[in-house]
C-alpha cells in the first residue's frame, strides 16, 4: 500500500532508470535549441510575451554574473581625506529651499499658460447617435422622443427621476459610476476616489449637464483622502481630473489628476 | 459548475408553491404547467434562456419569468446573469440593431472562476478529531484556514466582477464594446487570481500531501505501536502486515504514520506504525513526534509500547521505562488511559531480560508490579483490563511476534465487546441473537446409527473389487509413488504405452493427423496402385523422331544458346559504370563491312557462295580515307576505311575564344583534373537522386497535393 513518501522510498530502494542522468543531460542540452526555435517561430503576442520573459531572464542572469564577479574583486577603499564633513553635518537645507523656489516658479508658469492645459488636449467628438439610444414609447410604440444614455454617467446623490411621462433622458443604473481611479502624476500613485461632479465633457454642453463621462472628460474628484494641503494650510478636497480611458469599454474610470 | 450559474434550485421551495399556475398572458386556453417540469428543464440546460424555456413549455416568457421569480430562481433582475442577459436581448439589441450580441458570457466567466476547491478540501471542524489534529500538526491549522478563506474571498470578488460586467454588457451597443468589456472583465478576474498564486501553491501542496496520507479509519479495530526511535516498531509492522515500511538502523527512519492490515479471527485489524517519540515535554516535540502523539491521543486502540532492553536504540532502559517522571513511559502515560496496553520487550535475541544487570532487572520487575496492579490504564470503569502484560519478542528471529499480535488483538476485542455491551444498542442486538446449547439428557452415549445391512454391503463391495485403487497403491509405495495414468491405456500394446507423443510437431497439431483406420486405408491404396500399374497406366510411351524434327531441334538449341550468350554480353555491357563515349564523338573505324557481313552469315550457316552480284557487295570505294584505313585483319579481309571524326563547328563564336569548359584552365593536367572532378560530381548526383543519367530532369509529382492545399504556417512551403 503506497503511503506517505513512497516515491522517494522507491527511488531509494530501486534507484532511477539507468539512463536517467543521460536523458536529463540531453534534455538540458536540447533546451537552448528548443528555445531558439521557439524564438524564431513565434509570431504576434506570443512572441512579444516570450521575448519579454527572455529579456528579463537575461537581465537576471547578467546581474547574477556581475554579482559573482564583484565578489571576486578586491576593493581598495579610498582613505577619507582630511577635514571631510560627516553626513549629519552635510548641508541639505540649501538644496531643498532651492527646490521649493523652482517649484513655485513652475507653478506660476503653469497658471499663466492657461487653465485647460490638460494631458489629453484633443478628444474624439461623441455623436448623439452614439451616446443616445432612441427608446420607443406610447401604446403602439410610435413615439420616439425618449433617449437612453449608453455611456457611463455620473449622477449626483440627490437626483430624483422625473415621472416617466416627462423623462426625456434615461441614465441606466448599471452605467452610473460613483468612483474613479485617479492617478497623481507626480506621486505616480493611483487612488480610487469618489467623483463629485462632471466639470466638462468636451463633446457637448448637454453631455456635461447630463453627467456623461467619456474619454477626455474633466471630472471633479474628492481628494480629501490624500491629505493634500494648500499653501495656506487648508486640506484640499476637490480637484479636477481628466478621464484617460473609454469607461464604457473598460468598465472603470481611469483619470489623471490635473495638478 | 461555477457559483455564478448555480441557481438556488431548492426543490422544497418549489414544492410549497401551488402547483400549476395559470398563464394569464397567453391568449386562448390557459396552459397549465408544473413547477417540477420547469425545474427539470432548467437543470437540463443551464444556459437555456427563459425564452427558450417558454417555447419548450408553450407559454409566454413573461409567465416563465414570473414563475422563476416566485420560485426563487431569480432573486432580482440581473442577479442571475445568464437569464438577465438573454432577457435584455429580446426587446432591445437583437431586434433593433440587428447585432446578435451572443457572447456566451457565462461560459467565459465561469471558466475563470476558481472551482470552489474550498468545498473539496476537508473542513477542520467536520472531520474526525484525529484527522483535524493531524492536519493541524502537519499543515498548521491557521495557515490552512487562512488559505481557504482567502480563496473564498477571491471567489466572491470574481463573482462581483462578473456581476458588474454583466450589467455593463447589457448596454453594449456594438460587438466591439462587448468584446472590450469581456476582455476587461477577464483581465480583472485574472488579476484577482494572480494574487492567489502563493496561496494556491500552498493549498496544492497540502492537497498532494493529504492524498498521500495513509487511510486510517479511526473507528475500526486498531493497534498502535509506539516507543522510542529505533526500537523495532517498523520491523514489527513489517512482520505482521504487508505494509512495506522502511527499516533502517538509525533514528527517525519512519517520519510519518504508516498503516498496515492484518487478519486475526477472520477480522481485519488495522496496525498503525508511529514515528519514534523522544522523551521531552509536549511543547518541544517536533512535527514527526507530534504525529505519533496525535494518533495515540485520538484513536481508540490497543497500544503496544515497545522497549529495547538491549539499549541498541541509544536510550537507556531507565529512560524508556523508569517510573519516576524522567522516562518516556511516564511522560506519555496519560495517553494510555482507557486503552488496552501491552509493554513489549523487543530484541530479546540480543539480550534476554534475565541476563541484564541487576539494577536494570529491578527496573523491569518494578514495572511489572505496577503493570499488574492496574494503575496505568485505570480503566476499570471502561472495561479495560487493568493489568498490563509484559511480553518478550524478537522481530529478527520472529520469536514471540505472533503471541504479541494475538494478545493485543484479544485484549482489544475484549475491550470493544465490553464497551459495546454497555451501550443502549446492545439490547437490540441481543434480542436477535440466540445460540442453542442443548444440555445432555443423561450420561448415555447416543452415537449415529448405521444399519448392519449397510455395513455388510460396504464390506462386500470392498472385497469384491478386483482392481487396486490409486490411493491404495499410493499407501503401499509411500514416497516412491508416482501417479501413472498411462498404464490404464489398455488398447495400446504394453511396450508402446509409455511412449512420449509430442502435442505439436513441426507446427502441426498431432491430434489432427491421428486416424485410427490409417493402416487399412494405406493397404487399400497400395492395392489400387498395384492394379493401375498392372494395367499400364504409368508406362512411358516411346516417341520416335524423324530427321527434320531432329534438325529443327538442333537449330532451336543453337538459337537458345546464342540468345543466352547475347543476353549475358549485354548484361556485362550494362554493368560497367564507366562513362560511355557516344558513338558520334570519337573517330571510329568502320567496323561494319561486307566481308564482315559475309563472315558472320557464314558462321551462322547461311550459304554465301553465289553472292557475287548481291546488292551488298556493290560498295563504293573510299579512296580518301583508304590511307587511314584499319589494317587488314588476320583473315586477309581488308577493313573498311576509317570514318572521320565529326567536328562541331560553332559558327556564331569567334575562334579566339576557348570553349567554356576550357576557359581559365592552364594546362592539360588541370583540365583533366577538372573534368574528373566534374564527372565525379555528376556521378554523385546521379547516384544520390536516383537519376537515369546526367540529363535526367524527371520530376515525379509536379504539384504534390499536400504542399499546395491547406494553410501554410511559417516557413513550410517546401516541406510538410
Amino acid at each position: 500500500m503506497p503511503q506517505n513518501e513512497y516515491i522517494e522510498r522507491h527511488q531509494k530502494l530501486y534507484g532511477r532508470r539507468l539512463d536517467y542522468e543521460e536523458r536529463k543531460r540531453k534534455r538540458e542540452a536540447r533546451e537552448p535549441h528548443k528555445r531558439a526555435e521557439k524564438a524564431r517561430k513565434l509570431r504576434g503576442i506570443k512572441a512579444k510575451i516570450f521575448n519579454k520573459q527572455r529579456r528579463n531572464e537575461k537581465i537576471q542572469m547578467k546581474k547574477k554574473i556581475k554579482a559573482h564577479e564583484e565578489r571576486n574583486v578586491k576593493e581598495n577603499t579610498e582613505k577619507v581625506s582630511e577635514g571631510a564633513l560627516p553626513v549629519y553635518l552635510l548641508d541639505r537645507d540649501v538644496q531643498s529651499r532651492a527646490k521649493v523656489l523652482s517649484n513655485m516658479i513652475k507653478q506660476k508658469r503653469k497658471e499663466k499658460a492657461g487653465k485647460w492645459d490638460v494631458p489629453i488636449p484633443k478628444v474624439r467628438a461623441q455623436a448623439d447617435a452614439e451616446v443616445f439610444k432612441v427608446l420607443k414609447s406610447g401604446k403602439s410604440k410610435r413615439k420616439a422622443w425618449k433617449r437612453m444614455v449608453t455611456k457611463v454617467t455620473f449622477v449626483g446623490e440627490n437626483f430624483t427621476r422625473k415621472p416617466p411621462k416627462f423623462e426625456r433622458f434615461i441614465r441606466p443604473m448599471a452605467l452610473r459610476f460613483k468612483k474613479a481611479h485617479v492617478t497623481h502624476p507626480e506621486l505616480k500613485a493611483t487612488f480610487c476616489l469618489p467623483i463629485i461632479g462632471v466639470k466638462k465633457n468636451p463633446s457637448s454642453q448637454m453631455y456635461t449637464s447630463l453627467g456623461v463621462i467619456t474619454k477626455g472628460t474633466v471630472i471633479e474628484v474628492n481628494i480629501s483622502e490624500l491629505g493634500l494641503v494648500t499653501q495656506a494650510g487648508k486640506v484640499v478636497w476637490g480637484k479636477y481630473a481628466q478621464v484617460t480611458n473609454n469607461p464604457e469599454n473598460d468598465g472603470c474610470i481611469n483619470a489623471v489628476l490635473l495638478v | 459548475m461555477s457559483p455564478v450559474c448555480q441557481r438556488p434550485s431548492n426543490p422544497c421551495a418549489v414544492g410549497v408553491l401551488t402547483a400549476g399556475d395559470e398563464d394569464k398572458d397567453c391568449s386562448g386556453r390557459p396552459k397549465i404547467y408544473e413547477n417540477a417540469e420547469l425545474v427539470e428543464l432548467l437543470e437540463e440546460d443551464s444556459f437555456q434562456a427563459q425564452k427558450e424555456l417558454a417555447l419548450t413549455l408553450e407559454v409566454t416568457w413573461q409567465a416563465v419569468s414570473h414563475r422563476l421569480k416566485s420560485s426563487g430562481m431569480i432573486h432580482k433582475q440581473g442577479v442571475s446573469p445568464d437569464l438577465a442577459v438573454n432577457k435584455y436581448r429580446w426587446p432591445g439589441i437583437e431586434t433593433e440593431t440587428g447585432i446578435g450580441v451572443r457572447i456566451n458570457v457565462l461560459t467565459l466567466i465561469s471558466s475563470f472562476i476558481p472551482n470552489p476547491s474550498c468545498n473539496e478540501f476537508p473542513k477542520l471542524d467536520d472531520v474526525h478529531p484525529f484527522y483535524a489534529d493531524l492536519m493541524n500538526v502537519l499543515y498548521d491549522k491557521d495557515h490552512y484556514k487562512l488559505g481557504l478563506g482567502q480563496l473564498n474571498t477571491a471567489r466572491h470578488l470574481i463573482d462581483n466582477v462578473a456581476k458588474d460586467y454583466v450589467r455593463l454588457l447589457k448596454y453594449g451597443d456594438s460587438l466591439y464594446r462587448c468584446k472590450q468589456l469581456k476582455r476587461a472583465a477577464l483581465g480583472r478576474m485574472a488579476t484577482i487570481m494572480k494574487r492567489q498564486a502563493a496561496n494556491l501553491t500552498y493549498l496544492e501542496q497540502v492537497r498532494q500531501h493529504l492524498a498521500r496520507l495513509p487511510s486510517i479509519d479511526p473507528y475500526t479495530r486498531t493497534i498502535i505501536i509506539c516507543g522510542f526511535p529505533n526500537v523495532g516498531k517498523s520491523s514489527f509492522i513489517n512482520k505482521i502486515t504487508r505494509a512495506d515500511v522502511e527499516v533502517q538502523p538509525y533514528a527517525f527512519t519512519t517520519k510519518s504514520l504508516y498503516v498496515g492490515h492484518t487478519d486475526y479471527k477472520y477480522l481485519r485489524w488495522q496496525i498503525i506504525d508511529t514515528p519514534g517519540i523522544l522523551d521531552h515535554p509536549l511543547e518541544d516535540r517536533n512535527v514527526i513526534e507530534m504525529q505519533a502523539v496525535t494518533a495515540l491521543a485520538h484513536l481508540r486502540a490497543a497500544v503496544l509500547y515497545f522497549i529495547d532492553p538491549s539499549e541498541q536504540c541509544g536510550h537507556t532502559i531507565e529512560g524508556q521505562i523508569s517510573l519516576d517522571n524522567i522516562s518516556l513511559f511516564e511522560g506519555i502515560k496519560p495517553l494510555f488511559t482507557n486503552k488496552p496496553l501491552i509493554v513489549v520487550l523487543n530484541k530479546v535475541d540480543v539480550v534476554r531480560p534475565e541476563d541484564l544487570p541487576s539494577h536494570k532487572r529491578e527496573l523491569l520487575q518494578k514495572l511489572e508490579e505496577v503493570c499488574t496492579s492496574g494503575k496505568i490504564t485505570n480503566g476499570e470503569s471502561t472495561g479495560v483490563p487493568g493489568d498490563v502484560p509484559l511480553m518478550m519478542m524478537s522481530t529478527v528471529t520472529g520469536e514471540g511476534v505472533q503471541e504479541v499480535k494475538i494478545e493485543a488483538c484479544e485484549r482489544l476485542l475484549a475491550q470493544r465487546v465490553t464497551e459495546k455491551m454497555r451501550t443502549k444498542k446492545v439490547d437490540g442486538i441481543l434480542n436477535r441473537l440466540h445460540v442453542a446449547m442443548p444440555q445432555p439428557r443423561d450420561s448415555k452415549p447416543r452415537p449415529a446409527v448405521i444399519p448392519e445391512a449397510v455395513q455388510l454391503k460396504k464390506q462386500a463391495a470392498f472385497i469384491s473389487r478386483k482392481r487396486k485403487l490409486e490411493r491404495e497403491i499410493e499407501l503401499e509405495e509411500g514416497d516412491d509413488y508416482v501417479l501413472d495414468l498411462k498404464k490404464n491405456y489398455e488398447e495400446i500394446p504394453e511396450d508402446e504405452r509409455h511412449d512420449v507423443i509430442p502435442e505439436f510437431w513441426e507446427g502441426h497439431n498431432i491430434a489432427d493427423y491421428i486416424d485410427p483406420e490409417i493402416f487399412e486405408k494405406l493397404a487399400e491404396l497400395e492395392k489400387e496402385e498395384e492394379l493401375r500399374e498392372m494395367a499400364g497406366v504409368y508406362a512411358v510411351p516411346k516417341i520416335e523422331l524423324d530427321e527434320t524434327m531432329k534438325e529443327i531441334k538442333d537449330l532451336a538449341r543453337q538459337i537458345r544458346n546464342k540468345k543466352a550468350v547475347l543476353k549475358d554480353e549485354s548484361r556485362l555491357v550494362k554493368q560497367s559504370t564507366k562513362p560511355v563515349m557516344p558513338r558520334t564523338s570519337r573517330a571510329r573505324g568502320r567496323d561494319r563491312s561486307t566481308a564482315g557481313l559475309r563472315q558472320e552469315m557464314e558462321k551462322l550457316g547461311v550459304d554465301m557462295s553465289d553472292t557475287k552480284n548481291a546488292h551488298f557487295t556493290r560498295t563504293r570505294g573510299h579512296s580518301r580515307s583508304r590511307s587511314k584505313s584499319v589494317p587488314a585483319t588476320a583473315e586477309g579481309v581488308e577493313g573498311p576505311p576509317a570514318k572521320r571524326a565529326r567536328k562541331d563547328v560553332s559558327v556564331g563564336r569567334s575562334v579566339s575564344r576557348p570553349p567554356r569548359d576550357e576557359q581559365g584552365i592552364k594546362d592539360v593536367v588541370l583540365q583533366k583534373k577538372a573534368k574528373k572532378m566534374a564527372h565525379v560530381a555528376i556521378a554523385k548526383k546521379v547516384k544520390k537522386m536516383g537519376l537515369k543519367g546526367e540529363a535526367d530532369r524527371f520530376i515525379g509529382t509536379k504539384m504534390p497535393k499536400h504542399l499546395f492545399s491547406g494553410k501554410r504556417g511559417i516557413g513550410k512551403t517546401t516541406r510538410r
